[in-house]
């Protein structure tokens, strides 16, 4: 035995050994225990910092927009905290003629003040000029890429990432699978990364799923929703399954209802020909409402790993009463903003903003009000509301708590109190706020409510890492637990599909609101009709 | 008497700034350095520092009291005091997550190591206490308090709070400062020591209050016997975390080098290092050197060290006749770390970074957020007892 392998017992082996900072390597040949090779010794007690293993990023699309705006920073950026591998390559693909050296001036322009590490990245960074449909596109990629994995050692470990339009998603995929790209190779690894709009309705997601699948398993399919990569978000599920408190009042017997508020100040800016395709109920609310609404309704987890918490959120997600055709009216309310004025601008109402149609029938407000049948949630209202040019910028999971049994004050000594709530601050102004009541100083008797917020802070100076950063990271590092299963995506379009297909009919109202304000006065009827209103956030 | 009715009250009452009373005097010196309730109004000089550290918004003075020849009943009257003073200012709710006893003979270390404390305050509020014994001196507690104010992050609203007390303790209550930290320490957190220049005495009363420690063994590497300081830290964080800021510093270089070892053809040479060298002052190239000899099972003379104003290691291998360099160095007049790997059979890897930033803050706020036992730097350090 070599004087290194005695050092590793000594160490106690098996903590040597499966704890690299690679390990988050689902099915690396490191974790499937081949034996040979030499735990990395000196990795040790740095296991809390998550690299990606060696291995390949290719970005379809990576001409485009999002390459350049998001993926390209947010590498540079794992570049810079020192989380990607030496053996670290980028090979773009796109139909745009460009050169190796037309991409890697690309790369660096998209990062303009990048540190030292990301010149050493884009001189291992190729680009393949090529159509989708065109089977040389691929067999060009499969050659750069075994010649990759002889000059660069990088293990045959390749992460596919679609930063295309949603419509090319499935014809690369069916690609990649011809020339057994879909397929690990050498030990390697294979992921395809996709973004939402993952279909436009629960057919539509349902005919890109099965085509995925005719490739790739769904192991290998990693779904973004950047809102779960938000620490908040995150956040939730320490507040919940880290505090033994708060717990035992998360349910019906102490919950009145729930409000999610996902609101935005922003108009559809340049995005007017995508957003009349889309609405605010396929780009928020069948994606992030679900996500965030799942991790608040979910029980807990067995683990805190990817199949433990995934498996509770679907269950959660199918515990929400999918609203018969005949209830939506009575359950739902869409809106789109006329002019008005946000943060002291005037703006153009919806129809009027650039790309739009101006008899426009697109939502730009959805308020809903969902039921649960589950033990935890039965009778609780799920009350969510999301919109554009709204007041203030802000995403919240409230938790309105049932009023005390008995108000032992005088009524007028209680004007100022309110059941309590626990609000969870997700965006921008991340934590959490406990509101009670609490004795106004004084000689006299009177109770008022008061707000305890607690804001979560960086474990480090740093800003927490972006969403985007966090999320590729994972993805190359093969952790899904923040990505969304297929039968998430299926049962978030089933819950929304009832309000598609009678909005899709056109007789549904719409009803207008000025920019600026909280939403249509339909929306505030429909809490109203059950006696509540909304919490101004 | 009611809670109302502390110094600072009456202070203000009195129309000025609030001071202590027996003895107490405005404007006594501020044990870090400076008197910071001149930083009071709105240009004061530690708003000035704001744009200093990297665009994050440095804390602001919010209130402050100070007093010469005060006593404890005092100092804790104070406090509750300056919140009150403060709460219209929303001071009222606390965030915390430690409370930091700083001991320190004064002068520059002392007013650093305040800076970095307050520096980290928004995302690790806590209660900083700085200790500064005089066991020579008269007899008496000079003491200031000082509420602070920091924003959490750009944009996002809810400021943080937190309180900064200084005590030079001069006479024989010099020796029994846990006496003197006992009131100060905020109920269920942990009680954090910060040594920043020295090595604690293992014997020193006042450990007995530590959840952890943090030191730093390259600001003290200049001092007595290092192997034999080295053992009385290992002896320490045998009971409690002991968290050394010189380690945390390195974590770059190590991660870098660890690296290299990632790739499967990169990994194999890890068990044929033959011979590494360090390059570096001190205190960093002893623990950098105990490291590799742990952690590889070098011997003592497979290891070159040698003195250098900046770290750099080298770690020769062999695999299967092959032959591997692995480097993590910084370049004369760059900004950059490099990392390479280069073997004899052609192939090569190479990662730069930027720098990291080895400022007092950085390291202070990397292990606060790591107060846990480290066995890596526990082995680096007990090889590096036997190469100092």
């Amino acid at each position: 035995m070599s004087r290194r392998s005695q050092a590793a017992q000594a160490k106690g082996g098996a903590d040597a050994g499966g704890t690299t900072p690679a390990s988050g390597q689902a099915g690396s040949p490191l974790e499937q225990g081949h034996g040979e090779l030499p735990p990395n010794v000196l990795a040790e007690g740095l296991e809390a910092v998550r690299r990606a293993p060696a291995g390949v990023l290719v970005v379809f699309g990576a001409s485009g927009d999002l390459t350049h705006r998001k993926l390209l920073p947010a590498l540079e950026q794992l570049s810079r905290r020192r989380l990607l591998p030496a053996a670290f390559a980028i090979v773009g693909v796109a139909r745009t003629e460009m050169s190796d050296d037309g991409f890697r001036d690309l790369m660096a322009s998209s990062v303009p003040d990048a540190g030292p590490g990301w010149a050493e990245i884009i001189k291992n960074s190729y680009y393949i000029a090529g159509d989708y449909s065109h089977p040389d596109t691929f067999t060009a990629l499969q050659k750069k890429l075994s010649e990759l994995d002889e000059s660069l050692g990088t293990e045959g470990n390749r992460t596919y990432y679609l930063a295309t339009v949603p419509d090319v998603f499935g014809e690369v995929a069916l690609a990649l699978g011809k020339v057994g790209l879909n397929n690990a190779s050498g030990g390697g690894t294979a992921r395809l990364v996709i973004e939402k709009p993952f279909g436009r309705d629960r057919a539509t997601a349902r005919e890109l799923d099965a085509t995925l699948h005719q490739v790739f398993d769904e192991d290998q399919i990693y779904r973004i929703d950047h809102y779960l990569g938000k620490e908040t978000v995150q956040n939730v599920l320490a507040l919940r399954f880290a505090n033994a408190i708060f717990e035992p009042l998360w349910n019906r017997n102490y919950i009145d209802h729930v409000q999610v508020t996902v609101a935005e100040t922003v108009g559809v800016e340049k995005r007017g020909n995508f957003y009349e395709k889309a609405g605010a109920l396929r780009d928020i609310v069948q994606n992030h409402v679900m996500q965030v609404l799942s991790l608040t309704l979910m029980e807990p987890p067995g683990s805190v790993d990817a199949e433990g918490i995934r498996g509770e959120k679907v269950k959660a997600l199918r515990s929400v009463v999918v609203p018969a055709a005949s209830e939506v009216p009575n359950i739902a309310v869409r809106g789109q903003y006329d002019s008005g004025w946000v943060e002291g601008n005037a703006v153009p109402g919806y129809r009027q903003e650039e790309g739009v149609s101006p008899d426009s029938q697109t939502e730009t407000y959805v308020a809903l009000r969902l039921s649960v049948d589950n033990w935890r949630w039965a009778g609780v209202p799920i009350y969510v509301r999301t919109g554009k040019r709204l007041p203030k910028r802000v995403t919240e999971v409230a938790l309105q708590f049932k009023a005390v049994p008995h108000l032992a004050f005088p009524k007028e000594a209680a004007l100022g109190l309110n059941p309590n709530a626990l609000v969870m601050r997700i965006q921008p102004d991340e934590g959490v706020t406990l509101r009670f009541g609490a004795k106004v100083p004084g000689q006299a008797f009177v109770v008022r409510d008061v707000l305890m917020d607690f804001s979560y802070g960086a474990a480090f100076l740093e800003e927490p890492p972006d969403a985007y950063e966090r999320l590729l990271l994972d993805a190359m590092a093969g952790d899904p637990t923040l990505f969304i299963r297929s039968d998430e995506v299926d049962t978030a379009w089933g819950i929304v599909q009832p309000l598609l297909d009678v909005w899709g009919e056109g007789s549904a109202p719409l009803a207008g609101y000025a920019a600026g304000t909280w939403g249509p006065r339909a929306a505030d009827a429909l809490l109203e009709r059950d006696g509540r209103k909304w919490r101004l956030p | 008497m009611s809670p109302s009715a502390g110094p600072a009250d009456r202070a203000d009452r009195r129309g000025g700034r609030p001071v202590g009373e027996a003895g107490a005097q405005p404007g006594a010196r501020w044990p870090g350095g400076e008197d910071p309730s001149s930083a009071d109004r709105p240009e004061a000089p530690a708003g000035e520092k704001a744009e200093r550290a990297g665009g994050q918004h440095q804390p602001q003075v919010v209130k402050s009291w100070s007093g010469q020849r005060t006593s404890l009943g005092e100092v804790l009257a104070a406090l509750p005091s300056l919140r009150r003073q403060a709460a219209g200012r929303e001071a009222g709710t606390r965030t915390a997550v430690m409370t930091i006893v700083i001991v320190s003979n004064g002068g520059e270390e002392a007013k650093a190591a305040l800076e970095s404390v307050r520096s980290i305050g928004a995302h690790h509020p806590c209660r900083a206490v700085l200790l500064q014994p005089d066991p020579d001196a008269t007899p008496a507690i000079d003491a200031s308090a000082c509420l602070w104010r920091a924003e959490p992050r750009s944009g996002a609203g809810h400021p943080v709070f937190f309180e900064e007390l200084a005590i030079r303790v001069g006479g024989q209550a010099a020796s029994h400062l846990a006496s003197i930290v006992g009131p100060f320490v905020l109920a269920d957190l942990p009680v954090v020591i910060w040594f920043p220049t020295s090595l604690p005495d293992p014997a020193d009363p006042l450990l007995r209050v530590a959840s952890a420690l943090v030191v730093d063994t390259r600001a003290a590497s200049g001092q007595g016997d290092l192997g034999h300081a080295y053992r009385a830290l290992l002896d320490l964080a045998s009971s409690r975390p002991v968290v050394d800021l010189s380690w945390v510093r390195l974590q770059p270089w190590r991660e870098l080098l660890a690296g290299l070892f990632e790739p499967e053809h990169n990994r194999r040479f890890l068990e044929g290092a033959r011979l590494a060298a360090v390059k570096g002052k001190p205190g960093p190239r002893f623990i950098l050197g105990g490291w590799l000899m742990a952690q590889l099972d070098l011997r003592a003379r497979e290891l070159q060290l040698a003195d250098a104003r900046h770290v750099e290691i080298s770690l020769s291998a062999s695999f299967d006749g092959e032959e591997g360099i692995f480097e993590v160095k910084r370049d004369e007049g760059t900004r950059a770390v490099w990392a390479r790997a280069t073997f004899s059979g052609g192939l090569s890897h190479t990662q730069a970074l930027p720098l990291p930033d080895s400022s007092l803050t950085n390291a202070l706020a990397g292990a606060v957020s790591y107060l846990r036992p480290d066995r890596t730097w526990e082995r680096a350090l007990s090889a590096a007892a036997t190469l100092a």
